[in-house]
């Protein structure tokens, strides 16, 4: 006897979530068996429609092979009544592979009982041992003055004023992103408090993965000056960091994602690994990999300009730190071109303060040297600023305790005469005051001179054209320079 | 509504009853702007039967009502007008250089037209006998939302449903791009993409193993490409469309200037296309991972011209998707893939 289908109005209109990658990849190799397209979308929709319980239940299971074990005979199980009207050799099949599916997950589950009391005994006493080395120690409640906390030196978490409480803290909300601002005492320095084979534990709380770790090449760059030109000098310390957003693939921040969300960043941290693409990354649970070491240079910055007072810096992959965060810059509503980017969760900002305020205090780098890719990236044939716009807008600085770099000048336009397109408009929304002054600041000067705005920018771009292929002719020279001559800035 | 008197039913006489009394045959639906079409089978084989949705009025005389009696040519009386609708309404507007009028505009009831749900009901009525039996389920197509019409989506959705019930059954509401998917890409588990490119609009569908994980519309079809060309080269619509569905080329180069500028306003429309899929797949988290090349049908009257696949895969291959694109093809029938594949679903309910 059939069973009347749940009535379900969506069902073949509303947008799901497709299922996950094993209880697919099952599904369709029972799926290619069918060749008639009724029974096999009726066969789908068994399988699919309102089983999300049962594959999260299913993904709960540690052992892989069982949990495919589990979604195969969920699938057959599945396809029995999709064949309630086909040739009685059809359903014999399908009988006949559902109990050797059913003998199989029964095979696997036996031997992982059969493992896990083997095993059981020697995590007992590995468990005992911690316990016993390891007690508890009892906490404490306490309040923050916030005055303390505005009196923090720039640049550091402020070392905080704690007042025994009055009376206990409530129990924190559920949310594991949840943290109450500028709570907590921070060092007065960041120094490397622990570390093991493949992380490094800071004293601001900062945990550094370095499992994934590889040595870039050598750091070499020059510094241009308008009045000098480019130094003479070679230098091979980072004195700014870029940030960035990966560009990945990104899934919902919910615990039925989790697998996903593990398997994505696994696979980006080996795409940045085999590319060199950034020196850290942040994923979405704010676990910092370091994956270009900071002596040597990831490529991540293409063709750039920043500037810091009078000192001009060109193609930034060597002067500055590339930190990347799993996250995309997206379209906005209305125009292909548009975008910003996507917040990032609270576990990434807080780890990518923490690694700010390490790399800045490690290398000195000034706060006016912390800016975003999309604000320094520019594409040189046809003199657009805005090549690669991650963060062109919107990036978080004052949560960095850094200044608000959109309000600053950019070199690429104010220096060598940069402009911006139709696109770079649209996806930034309204151009930043920066890049106003800068406008401006070329303006007035042309006015000065007597001259063009045109023949001004021509003029700067002669000069970035020129230092760009200095730079061309020099880097190979100095790459192949001997270590003596490379001055550490 | 009182002095309508509607002939549709006794003179149009293409369908009845008995032809889908068979236990195993079931109808699909495909409710779009520019027709009405359906495909009746089993999961073997079907059978389309098409209308177009469209209607033109005819000032009343005895002797012209008399006429379109005997020639049987579905109409009905409305205050001093004869409205005659269906396919009938397009050789009337060629007889009297007069455009069209349509029930629906951009892919759900046109709120325009004062009549256009009775309209739509009388070319429904040529197409959909009473159930065999009494809770028959038929899938019909519907529209993908496109910003802010939510609500209309729903009036025209409930306006159909209430229609289907009346004559018997159970209407269940297929989305236009997943139903060329459950057309088009059975050999592919359902996975793919669908796209339907009709009269008022283009409906896109992303599905996986059939669930659409994605899917949008643009309210550009059909209809602005001949409306847009009509303006420019100061021809009637109706004209414009008869020469785009004779033998449009879109790979050749013409010096014809409604060729030409049909050309162009095809580009404009799958450039719109191509720009609304980039958007909406790379801004989407329910994006599903898959290493297999995604496969895209291409249906709908409007993808029919020569050279429409090449184009569009041309724009697509331009941009860079964050899935790797399969095989782009045409569907096998462009103008039923839509009923047939709400035929499929209608099939698969239990």
């Amino acid at each position: 006897m059939s069973v009347a289908a749940p009535y379900w109005p969506q069902k073949y209109r509303g947008e799901r979530q497709a299922c996950g990658p094993e209880l697919t990849a099952e599904l369709l190799e029972i799926s290619d068996d069918i060749d008639d397209p009724v029974i096999k979308l009726q066969f789908l929709r068994e399988a699919i429609d309102g089983q999300d319980a049962y594959e999260r239940r299913v993904q709960r299971v540690p052992w892989a092979p069982i949990r495919r074990a589990l979604f195969r005979l969920h699938g057959l199980r599945a396809l029995a009544p999709a064949l309630a009207q086909a040739d009685f050799e059809s359903q014999e099949i399908v009988h006949y592979r559902m109990l050797a599916a059913r003998a199989r997950v029964r095979r696997l589950m036996g031997g992982a009982v059969c493992a896990a009391l083997l095993v059981m005994p020697l995590l007992t006493v590995a468990v005992a041992w911690r316990w016993n080395s390891d007690p508890p120690q009892p906490l404490t409640a306490a309040t923050v003055t916030p005055a303390a906390l505005r009196a923090a030196p720039p640049g550091l978490a402020a070392p905080l004023a704690v007042q025994p409480a009055a009376q206990s803290f409530p129990p924190p909300p559920p949310v594991a992103e949840f943290l109450p601002e500028e709570l907590g005492q921070a060092p007065s320095e960041i120094f490397r408090a622990d570390s093991g084979k493949d992380w490094e534990i800071y004293s601001n709380g900062l945990r550094v993965e370095t499992g994934f770790v590889v040595r870039g090449k050598q750091r070499r760059y020059r510094i241009g000056d308008r009045q000098r030109g480019l130094s003479a000098e070679v230098y091979n310390q980072p004195v700014g960091i870029l940030f960035h957003t990966s560009e990945s693939d990104l899934w919902p921040l919910e615990a039925n994602y989790e697998g996903r969300l593990r398997q994505s960043s696994t696979e980006l941290i080996k795409y940045v690994q085999r590319e060199q693409a950034y020196n850290y990354l942040i994923d979405r649970f704010g676990r910092v990999y370091r994956v270009v070491a900071d002596e040597t240079r990831a490529s991540h910055a293409g063709n750039s300009v920043w500037a810091q007072g009078e000192d001009i810096y060109l193609d930034l992959n060597a002067a500055f730190i590339g930190i990347s965060f799993e996250s995309r810059w997206q379209g906005l509503k209305g125009e292909p071109e548009e975008g910003r980017a996507l917040p990032i969760t609270r576990a990434q900002l807080i780890a990518g303060r923490n690694l700010t305020n390490l790399l800045r205090q490690r290398f000195k780098i000034a706060p006016e040297m912390c800016v975003t890719h999309g604000l320094t990236s520019v594409a040189p044939r046809q003199f657009l600023i805005g090549y690669h716009r991650d963060w062109a807008t919107g990036f978080p600085f004052a949560a960095f305790g850094l200044p608000d770099q959109y309000a600053q000048p950019p070199a690429s336009v104010a220096v060598f005469g940069f402009e911006h397109d139709g696109n770079f408009l649209r996806a930034v929304g309204k151009l930043n005051p920066g890049l106003i002054t800068a406008e401006r600041m070329l303006t007035t000067e042309a006015q000065n001179r007597g001259i063009t705005l045109d023949a001004l920018r021509q003029e700067r771009r002669a000069l970035y054209q020129r230092w760009r292929d200095q730079l061309r002719g020099k880097r190979a020279a100095a790459s192949e320079a001997p270590l003596q001559q490379v001055a550490v800035k | 509504m009182d002095d309508r008197h509607d002939f549709g039913n006794e003179a149009a006489g293409d369908v009845s009853a008995s032809a889908y009394a068979n236990a195993a045959t079931r109808i699909g639906l495909d409710v779009g702007t520019s027709k009405v079409v359906t495909a009746q089978g089993d999961s073997r084989a079907s059978q389309a039967a098409a209308q177009l949705n469209a209607f033109i009025g005819v000032t009343y005389t005895k002797l012209a009502e008399v006429t379109l009696q005997q020639n049987r040519v579905p109409h009905f009386r409305q205050g001093d007008e004869l409205i005659v609708y269906g396919s009938a309404a397009e050789r009337f507007a060629h007889m009297f250089n007069a455009e069209c009028r349509r029930p629906m505009a951009r892919g759900i009831l046109n709120p325009q037209e004062s009549a256009a749900t009775y309209v739509l009901e009388c070319i429904l009525s040529m197409l959909v006998p009473q159930a065999p039996r009494k809770g028959e389920t038929l899938a019909f197509s519907v529209p993908a939302g496109a910003g802010d019409m939510e609500s209309e989506l729903t009036y025209h959705e409930e306006t159909l449903k209430h229609f289907l019930r009346s004559r018997g059954y159970t209407p269940i509401a297929v989305n236009e791009g997943l139903a060329v998917v459950l057309a088009e890409l059975a050999n592919e588990s359902f996975t793919g993409i669908g796209i339907s490119c009709g009269g008022g609009m283009c409906n896109v569908a992303l599905a996986y193993l059939s669930i659409p994980s994605l899917t949008f519309s643009i309210a550009k079809g059909g209809d602005f490409i001949d409306s847009s060309v009509g303006q420019v080269v100061h021809e009637p619509a109706t004209r414009i469309k008869a020469i785009k569905e004779d033998d449009l080329d879109l790979t050749r180069p013409s010096e014809d200037k409604v060729i030409k500028a049909l050309q162009i306003y095809y580009d404009k429309l799958i450039q719109s296309l191509v720009d609304e899929l980039y958007r909406t797949v790379t801004r989407s988290q329910k994006l599903p991972r898959t290493d297999k090349p995604l496969p895209i049908v291409l249906a709908g009257g409007t993808a029919k011209p020569h050279g429409f696949r090449d184009r569009f895969e041309e724009m697509l291959l331009r941009r860079q998707m964050p899935f790797e694109v399969g095989e782009i093809r045409l569907a096998d029938d462009p103008l039923t893939a839509t009923a047939r594949g709400t035929l499929v679903a209608a099939l698969a309910e239990r």
